[in-house]
């Protein structure tokens, strides 16, 4: 592995601090307290992508923890990482797996746009269901070791919270590949919302959030669609 | 899922508890993780950092930390210390004599650690469905456990392979840490 050279390109700069209409441009004044106060999805992206040399999601994953099937798996072909160019490689999608009525849009992964932020998944109206999942993430890290990595997702219908979870991994071991299972209860819906969420496609949707030491490096954010 | 009968019995007051599985390389922590959380063990990898479980049930939370035990990667050990409730040592209890002379000399220098001082240890002598395993009796007087006087222990003999006793290790640990944190409040 070469050594990366990403520590003068992350320092922050004088001015985004000062100037508070550059607020969230360069992502080291989002804190982890204002997003866990955040009750709506954010409007915009409160990062630039380039700030991402820390990390590369390899696979992602949910399962039925009823019966274990899996529900939805996407992962890169290889778990071997290039760290030069990263922010493009985040999405290099090589296969998607899961029922055939399940789909993640991933024609928009070859944009380099915000597109490639924003993940739309079509799942079967039967997920809403679901009582317990497990959704695993497996990420790959830099060269050089993250002392502090965390990540905050918050889950909105409309303009209504529904979950959060803040996960702090702490130290990650340079070079390392490693694996998050989150096993959890689906938050019970009363019929109304339920049907809304069928009928109204993009309205249920997620922002995550992932912080090296203590500094916003990653905001994505997801859509769901039930059909 | 097994685990969740075990998870119920945490109660409210604990809201969270952290496990840390280490051991050698080639020890059987993954598998371990793994079949307690009803997943496939057919094929499992060397672990080149960590995987860890978070299980929330009804407000209470279990995080198990499994760490690559390969000696590259032992030096970050002291990194996942902290507020660790409870320590699973896992054996490769048909591993050779000089890999075992390891394991027993890397289990008594993490009991040195300060950070690690209230934590509970259950060791997992694992593998008990190869023949050439030893017993439960002789992994405790190999990591000569007897002379362990600060902290709670407890040994199982187990295997990943089969589940035997997986749970029944796991459900010793999470009454220790209940139990002990109960008496501190």
């Amino acid at each position: 592995m070469t050594t990366p050279k990403h520590s003068s390109k992350l320092a922050p700069s004088a001015s985004s601090k000062s100037d508070p209409t550059r607020r969230g441009s360069n992502g080291s004044d989002i804190t982890a307290d204002a997003v866990l106060k955040f009750n709506k999805p954010a409007s915009k992206f409160l990062c630039p992508l380039r700030l991402n040399q820390y990390i590369q999601f390899l696979e992602f994953r949910i399962r039925d923890m009823e019966n274990n099937n899996i529900l939805f798996e996407v992962k890169r072909s290889s778990h071997d990482v290039h760290w030069v160019e990263p922010d493009i490689e985040v999405y290099d999608v090589a296969n998607v797996v899961g029922p055939i009525d399940m789909r993640v849009d991933i024609s928009r992964f070859d944009s380099r746009g915000d597109e490639v932020r924003t993940i739309n998944y079509t799942f079967p109206k039967e997920f809403l269901d679901k009582k317990e999942i497990g959704t695993t993430l497996v990420f790959a890290v830099h060269p050089e070791p993250i002392n502090e990595f965390r990540m905050i997702e918050r889950h909105y219908f409309k303009d209504k919270l529904l979950k959060s979870f803040d996960f702090q991994f702490g130290f990650c071991i340079p070079n390392s590949v490693n694996t998050w299972e989150s096993v959890y209860s689906l938050p019970k819906l009363d019929q109304k919302t339920r049907q809304e969420m069928i009928a109204i496609p993009g309205s249920t949707t997620s922002d995550s959030f992932y912080f090296v030491d203590g500094r916003l490096i990653m905001h994505n954010k997801a859509t769901y669609t039930y059909v | 899922m097994g685990l969740l009968t075990v998870l119920k019995k945490i109660k409210a007051k604990e809201k969270e508890m952290r496990l840390l599985m280490l051991g050698l390389d080639n020890a059987g922590k993954t598998t371990i993780l793994k079949r307690i959380n009803g997943e496939d063990i057919s094929s499992i990898s060397p672990t080149l950092g960590f995987n860890i479980k978070t299980l929330d049930h009804n407000g209470f939370k279990l995080n198990i930390w499994d760490v690559g035990g390969q000696k590259s990667i032992r030096s970050y050990w002291r990194n996942y210390f902290e507020q660790t409730d409870g320590l699973v040592w896992v054996v490769d209890s048909a591993d050779r004599p000089d890999r075992l002379e390891d394991c027993r000399r890397e289990l008594a220098e993490l009991l040195k650690e300060e950070r690690l001082a209230g934590a509970s240890l259950l060791i997992f002598a694992n593998k008990q469905d190869l023949p050439s395993a030893l017993t439960r009796a002789q992994i405790a007087e190999l990591l000569d456990l007897q002379s362990i006087k600060t902290h709670h222990w407890h040994i199982e003999a187990c295997s990943a392979v089969t589940g035997d006793n997986l749970l029944k290790g796991m459900d010793w640990i999470v009454d220790d840490i209940a139990a002990r944190i109960f008496m501190l409040e």
